[in-house]
Parts: C-alpha cells; sequence; structure tokens
C-alpha cells in the first residue's frame, strides 16, 4: 500500500506520545509511563498482511508499524528488523517465511577451520550489503515520511546471536564443549561486526542507537561462565569499541529469556546517557520490575516487561494484571522507566491484548510527582 | 614545553572556540602536576582542563599537538559510587601519569541540565580522576545536543 494511501497520523497524538516517548530518556515531565510493545511484524497483522509480506517491502513495513503506534497510542518509533540479521552478507541464504521472520537456512561457517579463515567486513562492506540496504530502505521511508518516529537502529543482537547467524548453533554449542576456543574467536569476530554494523548506521545519520544484549546466551541454554565468556564480556568489548568510535549514543540491552543467573553482571555493561536494560524472564516467570528497578533503577532507563506469551495466548484481563503490577513498580525508577514486552509483539497476538497493556499504563502510570 | 600547532588543527581549534594559549596553559599545568593519562605504548598524552561547564582534552606529543576536544556533561562519580570487581577486561590503552595505575574503562555518572545518567569513562583508580577518550566526547556531544533539544 503506497503512502497515500494511508489516513494521516495524527498531529497532536504525535506530539503528546513524542512527550511521554522523551520523559525516560531526560526526565522531562509528563503526565503517564510510555508503552513500547515492539511493534514489527504484528502491524502487519492489523493490515490484513503477513510477516512474510511485512519482511520482504521494509518500506511499507515502516509505514505499517508507524500506523500500529498511533493505533494503540505506543512508542512513536518506526522499527524494522528481524533475529536472522547478517548472514546474507557473509554468504548466507535465507528463507521468507509467510508467518513468521525470515530465518537462515545455510551459513557460511561449517567447521572450525571457517572460523579462522573468516574474515569481518568493515562499514562500507556492510553498508552496501543485503542486510544494511533493506534496514536502511525502511529507515530512510521512516525519516522521509515519518520524520518525528524516526530512530537510526542498528539491530545487532548480541555476539552468541551473531555467531549462530554464522555457524549452525549444534556446531557452536558442539565446539562451546569440545573446542571453546574456537567459539573465543567466532565471539570475537561477531563482536568486530557490531562495531562496523554501528559505524555503518552513525556515518549515514549521524546517530546511532545500538540493540545488543544476550538472547541464546541465556540460562535455559547455557551456564554463567558460559554466558560471561561468550556474551558478556565480548559483547561488552564489542559496546566499548562503539563508543569509543563515536557511534553512539543509543544501548538498548535486549536480556532475552531466562537470566536469573546472569543478570546481575550486566549491571557493569558499558552504559551510555541513553541505555536501556530489558531482562525478558526470572526462572519460568516474567523478569520482576521491582527487581529490575531495584538493581538497575540508579543506573539506566529500566524496560518493565510482559510476559509476550500471555500477550499471545492470555486474555486481556490477564495482560492487564500483569502490565499493572509491573508499572506501578516501575513507573518512578529513578532513571525512567519504559513498559514493554518482555520480546517482539507476536504477530498474531490479539490487538485486544495491546489495548489491554497500554490501558494499564493509562490507569497505574500516571505520574503523580509531577 | 614547545609544543608545535599545525596551520589545519589551529584552524580547527580556531572554528571550535578553543584558545591555542588557554589549551598550552592546560598542558603546562598537566606537564608540572603530573596529573594526565600518558599511552602505555607511545609517547603521547591527554591533559584535562576546564571548568564545570565544560571540560576540555588535548592530545598530545611531546613535540605537537595532536587533538583537542571537550564535553559538557560534568563528571560526578563512578555509576553505583564503588569501583567494584567486573568480570571482563577493563583496562585501558592508557595509564595515569601520576601514579602509574593503569587506567580503567568503567561506567562514570555523567549530568547536564538536570539530567544524570551513565557515560564510558577512562577511570584512574588510585588517584579517582576521570577522563574521556575523544571517540566518546563526540558520542557525548550528540548525546548533549538530545538533552538540549529535549530539556528547553
Amino acid at each position: 500500500m503506497p503512502a497515500k494511501d494511508y489516513a494521516p497520523i495524527d498531529e497532536n497524538w504525535l506530539e503528546n506520545a513524542g512527550s511521554l516517548w522523551t520523559t525516560p530518556w531526560v526526565d522531562k515531565p509528563s503526565e503517564r509511563v510510555i508503552v513500547d510493545p515492539i511493534i514489527l511484524s504484528h502491524a502487519a497483522s492489523l493490515f490484513r498482511k503477513n510477516a512474510g509480506y511485512f519482511y520482504q517491502n521494509p518500506d511499507e513495513a515502516i509505514r505499517m508499524v508507524c500506523h500500529a503506534c498511533e493505533l494503540y497510542d505506543v512508542t512513536p518509533v518506526g522499527h524494522y528488523l528481524y533475529a536472522d540479521y547478517w548472514g546474507q552478507d557473509y554468504g548466507a541464504e535465507i528463507k521468507i517465511q509467510t508467518n513468521s521472520p525470515p530465518g537462515i537456512t545455510k551459513r557460511p561457517i561449517k567447521t572450525a577451520e571457517d572460523v579462522d579463515n573468516f574474515e569481518v567486513l568493515d562499514s562500507d562492506e556492510l553498508a552496501k550489503g543485503p542486510t544494511l540496504t533493506t534496514h536502511y530502505k525502511a529507515l530512510d521511508t521512516c525519516k522521509e515520511e515519518f520524520p518525528n518516529m524516526f530512530a537510526p537502529i542498528t539491530q545487532l543482537g548480541g555476539t552468541m546471536e551473531v555467531a549462530t547467524n554464522w555457524a549452525a548453533i549444534e556446531d557452536v554449542f558442539m565446539w562451546m564443549i569440545t573446542e571453546p576456543e574456537v567459539v573465543d574467536k567466532l565471539c570475537q569476530k561477531a563482536g568486530d561486526h557490531m562495531v562496523s554494523a554501528c559505524k555503518a548506521t552513525a556515518e549515514r545519520y549521524g546517530a546511532n542507537v545500538m540493540i545488543t544484549g544476550s538472547v541464546i546466551a541465556s540460562g535455559d541454554l547455557m551456564d554463567t561462565e558460559q554466558i560471561k565468556r561468550f556474551s558478556f564480556q565480548p559483547v561488552s568489548r564489542a559496546v566499548r569499541k562503539v563508543l569509543n568510535a563515536g557511534a553512539g549514543p543509543g544501548i538498548y540491552y535486549h536480556l532475552c529469556g531466562n537470566h536469573t543467573d546472569d543478570f546481575q553482571m550486566w549491571k557493569n555493561a558499558p552504559m551510555s546517557p541513553f541505555t536501556i536494560v530489558q531482562i525478558g524472564y526470572d526462572g519460568q516467570n516474567i523478569f520482576p520490575t521491582s527487581k529490575l528497578v531495584e538493581h538497575f533503577g540508579d543506573r539506566c532507563t529500566c524496560f518493565g516487561t510482559v510476559d509476550t506469551k500471555l500477550v499471545d495466548r492470555g486474555t486481556p484481563a490477564q495482560v492487564y494484571e500483569q502490565a499493572k503490577e509491573q508499572v506501578i513498580a516501575g513507573k518512578d525508577s529513578p532513571r525512567g522507566f519504559i513498559l514493554g514486552t518482555a520480546c517482539e509483539c507476536p504477530t498474531n497476538a490479539p490487538p485486544v491484548n495491546v489495548h489491554a497493556l497500554v490501558k494499564a499504563a493509562k490507569d497505574h502510570g500516571k505520574y503523580e510527582k509531577f | 614545553m614547545d609544543i608545535k600547532i599545525t596551520e589545519e588543527l589551529n584552524n580547527t581549534l580556531k572554528d571550535n572556540g578553543f584558545k591555542t594559549e588557554e589549551i598550552k596553559e592546560l598542558i603546562a599545568n598537566a606537564e608540572s602536576s603530573g596529573q594526565k593519562l600518558k599511552a602505555r605504548e607511545g609517547d603521547i598524552s591527554i591533559a584535562k582542563g576546564g571548568s564545570d561547564n565544560l571540560t576540555v582534552y588535548a592530545v598530545y606529543s611531546p613535540s605537537e599537538l595532536l587533538d583537542v576536544y571537550a564535553h559538557k556533561m560534568n563528571i560526578l562519580g563512578l555509576t553505583g559510587g564503588e569501583l567494584n570487581e567486573i568480570d571482563y577486561d577493563d583496562a585501558s590503552e592508557w595509564a595515569c601519569a601520576k601514579c602509574g595505575e593503569i587506567a580503567l574503562e568503567r561506567n562514570v555518572d555523567m549530568t547536564y541540565m538536570g539530567v544524570t545518567r551513565p557515560g564510558p569513562g577512562l577511570v584512574c583508580p588510585k588517584c579517582n580522576e576521570f577522563y574521556v577518550s575523544d571517540g566518546v566526547a563526540r558520542t557525548l556531544k550528540t548525546a548533549e545536543a538530545i538533552l538540549e533539544e529535549k530539556r528547553a
């Protein structure tokens, strides 16, 4: 659907949403907590399109996301990304899927020797590659058509996520046991790649917001020492290099999955003045916002979460109750608070559940102190 | 200490509102007090000076001024208040000239326009002195511009 077929964005809404969005970053008073349900291909479902269509049409994807933000009254930022970034740039094959994000089918690294010979691309090469060409098509559309909803985001994932987009996850996990130094090399190269990618975005747009963290490297798949060695340490090195290269200032630590045993180490991860920390789960349960604020609230902006399974399969009442609990626990976090989902809003989540999430913030996230 | 300044750098200094005399004084103070960072490899130093509103850094060799940069965000101290053990190699390429300790790459709290947030600093663990690298200063410039726009 071309831009002309969409109704105009309500400027009053956009101004108000922009004000709510500003509060967690710069402590500027506003009415209530902002909500970010991490809308990606869910936006397509609102337009009777599927995830495959969404990811094959990045310009339209951005339009759908921006209009979904207005519909739900959430963070006014146009997102476009998926987890399996960065494989294609190095020779991987990717498959567009109808009902889920694109997935890598053939990876460039097959053996430990391939890791030695693997060469990381520089920022110029990455900017011309398939991942950023598509990503920038979405961001350029946002900048041109929705300038007040534009953020120069770079989707990195952590070192383990990049590594498993280059080599099969079963190989990487086997090397972790049999030849851990191979995974060290791989994660170091993944970190260097992250720096190149951030530089490319900063060179194009003058600033960069990196989405990094630890998704595969969570307590359900790896022990704490492995997370430290293959995720926390190389990710921290990479983030520091990015900041030392002037390619910030935004850092979004997305710690998806269970982080009961490793979340504390992320307190010392490199931070900039615009840093968010989001932690998905504490064991099998949603990570309590009270715990997030206790450990990170005096450091950076906290992103409290509602279980994505609940948003996908729960009732609106269940979503509302969990969101209420999280927003009450987080809204006065000293360095800002955002309410959202533990991970991307599921493609076919019932819209009433997203509405329930936002309603909880409106009902219980008011800033009386202002 | 007679420091050479190339014409190109001199023009950049003028464009960015830095006065050559002040930069030379900043370097002289660093040399006399020893309060500066020294590259662990090579003969390069970083001196700092300025006020609560602007921290200025001069990067120089024994014979030449190499770079000058600044930030408006005022460093308050270590994020979390203490120099705790951390789980990664935080040794920087710099050492404190005064005490010889390797400067650590740690988060420091910075404040500007009433907003306090962390940022990546270079910390002397013994003297408790704080610096930032030139690249981080570029990152901070973007952060300052956002704060100026949004806090206005």
